[in-house]
């Protein structure tokens, strides 16, 4: 045996053993997508058959409307990641850069806010979106624009705060040279601010996609329509029924919803990781 | 670029931008204000002034930077806290929902009842002379009148033409109610009392009948109280949202509706041991379940960081499969696990060779949710972790084995210390994070098992904000006031914690 495997085999087995662990449901739901049976047994490590019934299934059955929830989620995640990183970059912009009376107690109010987890509201929430539907239904509760508004309202504390902490590192001789030239605060934010920070703002937007997509429990309240579901919550019907757990098409419809997701997430990983140690946790 | 920022260009393309989310506010704030939803209207209305004033005026630059942020902010974050703090003081659960005024209106509404004899006619729903009026037959003694809210006017039985059941469908001066009108009458007339004979009236039931009732309970709008006309009883504003006899608490009418209560909602939480008890239970497995979750990620993926520290075959291969979990959707894995944990056909069973209901244990079902967020969080220290083992300054460790240390040593004494230090504030960040992880503990157990035969809303597994949800927006009551208040407390726990956190971190920053 090389020198170098054994002198290093205790990595390895530590490596390889949290590698199965890691890997072990994601392939049972691999192979349970291309199982007909739609259980989510494990009758051999080697799949007997490969049978794409529960893809067709996702596609074919009106009942499954899965298109319509990959839409949904799709629309109103892209639609908030854009939004609130636009208008949290302003406001980041505006609490790190300008002087204004009240800006430390607006900070110290920030600080507090973002604080407050979302889901504590929650009650509360649902109460004035239940209202806001008795003037303006589709606002309300029950539509996606309704969710698309609460999401961006919650996203936007976490995100001026942690938009603030970029802003503060990017030099302040930059805009201040800016200033000297003759440019209004504006221009220094759209012409020396926004070029600058770009990746940032660009991965900030996608954790708030990946947020987004990933959120459950307000979707479920709001969107009861079987049309209006996101893919969570749409996936989630198929096995929360006691008796009907339908794993084949949740399996399938899991796997191509989380594919992207796992693409955007292992390919900004370096980004992601210093995001993580300013102090964000993925939801 | 420029001329998009500056210039008659921009300033006409702002105008027309804020004009039009101007004119769909007005329009909301009126259609509000149209449905008595004073607070929302005035909210929209100073949405509108702030706009306009921000960007149509000078009046501050910061201001239109942060503007829409804060108005967002305003609207789904501290308004909703703030209303949260409000239902916290309310009586506000299950049968007591509305308002007041409606409460009496459906108490009104309810507090009738049918003559002894049960008498009820054939209708025909129609105006006289543009009120609202009904044609009623007495088959029985082939006898017809036109009743309204106000008078009676009775039909001879030459002036009506009768349908082939005998009931009248048309007299002089009546005009009956087309299909279409039919469609939406039904608001309209139901609430009428059409005149019959002294106190009784004709209340409608659906379109075609109407029973002989009376007004039993009658609401004194001077000293707001309700009178039972019958027995003589009176149902006085007990304070805490219901009608109730004086000597008699719990004799209350249904329904009641959201009275003020101030801190009973805090109160019930110290004092009645039917919300204390299990509130004390489930704060408990709330913090040993976020202690143990961070416990576990952090050893397993500090233990990932030491091995994988060192340039070895694979490392990159093992890298990205170990960041896998932390890389898929959330709410997808967790499902996934559920469906491993089932007891007959689940893959941990089969793997182990066991039959063990894990989702029906108390212990099993708390070892299967620490073990999914086990899975769910080590690749984050993981990935935290290596980042600091870089971070520690070569020299020392250098210095240490010079000194003779062993690795166990230098270790224990040198490496963890640090790492500890730099990851203090991501660790408590991890343990606030998880103090609120509702998706796990909804999506994989749901917070049980419980015993539902004790009528018992927590279960083993809930956490704070689990249970919190429960009792909001559970099968049986829900009391949105003792969720707001729970909640609140969560959330003054949650924010200690964290600006612990940030201490330790500021303290950090100004070392580094």
């Amino acid at each position: 045996m090389k020198k170098w495997l054994m002198h290093d085999s205790w990595r390895h087995i530590i490596a390889i053993a949290v590698c199965l662990f890691s890997l072990f449901p994601l392939y049972l739901v691999v192979i349970s997508s291309f199982n007909s049976s739609g259980s989510l047994q494990l009758t051999s490590f080697i799949p007997r058959e490969i049978s794409f019934k529960n893809y067709q299934l996702l596609f074919n059955n009106p009942a499954i409307p899965y298109l319509s929830w990959v839409k949904n989620s799709l629309v109103i995640a892209g639609a908030v990641a854009v939004l609130s990183v636009m208008i949290g970059s302003a406001s980041a912009f505006a609490f790190s850069r300008l002087k204004f009376k009240g800006r430390k107690a607006g900070i110290q109010l920030l600080l507090l806010v973002q604080m407050f987890p979302a889901i504590l509201a929650i009650s509360a929430v649902y109460v004035i979106m239940e209202r806001v539907y008795t003037f303006a239904p589709s606002i309300g509760l029950g539509t996606r624009a309704g969710l698309l508004l609460v999401y961006l309202g919650g996203a936007m504390g976490v995100n001026i705060w942690l938009l603030k902490g970029f802003v503060d590192s990017i030099p302040a001789e930059l805009d201040e040279a800016a200033k000297i030239d003759g440019a209004s605060e504006v221009q220094t934010f759209w012409l020396i601010f926004v070029p600058l920070a770009s990746p940032v703002l660009a991965v900030v937007s996608l954790l708030s996609f990946i947020g987004t997509f990933n959120e459950f429990i307000l979707a479920r309240l709001f969107l009861v329509d079987m049309e209006n579901r996101t893919v969570a919550v749409g996936l989630q019907q198929f096995i929360g029924g006691q008796y009907s757990q339908n794993w084949g098409p949740f399996a399938a419809g899991s796997i191509l919803a989380s594919i992207p997701i796992v693409i955007i997430f292992l390919s900004l990983q370096k980004y992601i990781v210093s995001g993580l140690t300013a102090g964000s946790v993925k939801g | 670029m420029t001329y998009l920022i500056r210039g008659k260009i921009a300033l006409l393309l702002k105008v027309v931008v804020v004009s039009l989310i101007s004119a769909v506010l007005l329009m909301l704030t009126q259609s509000a204000f149209a449905q008595h939803e004073y607070v929302i209207s005035a909210f929209l209305a100073l949405t509108v002034l702030a706009l306009a004033l921000t960007y149509l005026t000078k009046i501050s630059i910061p201001l239109k930077f942060f503007i829409p942020g804060i108005l967002l902010l305003i609207a789904f974050v501290i308004g909703p806290i703030l209303y949260t703090v409000t239902m916290s003081g309310f009586n506000y659960k299950t049968g007591n929902i509305i308002s007041k005024e409606e409460a009496i209106v459906q108490i009104k509404a309810r507090g009738i009842e049918a003559d002894p004899a049960g008498t009820s006619f054939d209708i025909k729903l129609g105006t006289l002379s543009g009120q609202e009026a009904i044609l009623v037959s007495d088959i029985a003694n082939l006898s017809y009148f036109i009743s309204t809210a106000e008078k009676r006017t009775p039909v001879a039985a030459k002036d009506v033409a009768l349908n082939e059941y005998g009931v009248a469908i048309s007299a002089p001066n009546f005009t009956i109610l087309s299909e279409a009108q039919m469609a939406g009458a039904d608001k309209t007339y139901s609430k009428i009392h059409f005149l019959y004979e002294g106190e009784y009236f004709i209340a409608l039931e659906g379109f075609d009948a109407g029973i002989v009732s009376r007004q039993v309970l009658e609401y004194v709008s001077a000293s707001d109280e309700f009178k039972n006309v019958v027995d003589g009883s009176i149902y006085r504003d007990n304070g805490r949202g219901n009608y109730s006899l004086p000597d008699d608490k719990a004799a209350i009418l249904e329904p009641g509706w959201r009275a003020p209560i101030w801190f009973e909602n805090y109160t019930k939480i110290l004092t009645d041991p039917r919300v204390r008890e299990p509130l004390v239970r489930v704060f408990i497995w709330t913090v040993a379940f976020a202690l143990l979750t961070v416990l576990t990620t952090f050893a397993l993926g500090l233990l990932l960081a030491l091995a994988l520290n060192k340039p070895i075959h694979g490392r990159r291969i093992y890298r990205s499969i170990l960041v896998l979990p932390y890389a898929m959707p959330s709410v997808m894995s967790i499902l996934i696990w559920g469906g491993m944990f089932n007891t007959e056909f689940g893959a941990i069973n089969t793997l182990l060779g066991t039959h063990i209901a894990w989702f029906s244990d108390p212990n099993f079902a708390r070892v299967a949710v620490i073990l999914v967020n086990l899975w769910l969080g080590f690749p984050y220290f993981y990935l935290i972790s290596s980042g600091s083992l870089q971070a520690i300054p070569s020299e020392l460790l250098e210095a240490a084995a010079i000194d003779g240390a062993n690795p166990r040593q230098i270790f224990r004494k040198i490496t963890l210390p640090l790492l500890l230090q730099i990851l203090s504030p991501l660790l408590i960040a991890s343990f606030a994070f998880n103090f609120n992880n509702f998706n796990l503990i909804y999506l994989l157990t749901g917070g049980g098992p419980r015993n539902e035969l004790d009528g018992q809303i927590a279960g083993a597994t809930d956490i704070l904000i689990s249970y919190t949800y429960k009792i909001a927006f559970g099968t049986g009551t829900q009391d949105l006031g003792l969720a707001s208040a729970i909640s609140l407390i969560i959330f003054v726990l949650v924010a200690s914690i964290s600006l612990y956190g940030l201490r330790k971190s500021k303290v950090l920053e100004t070392f580094a």
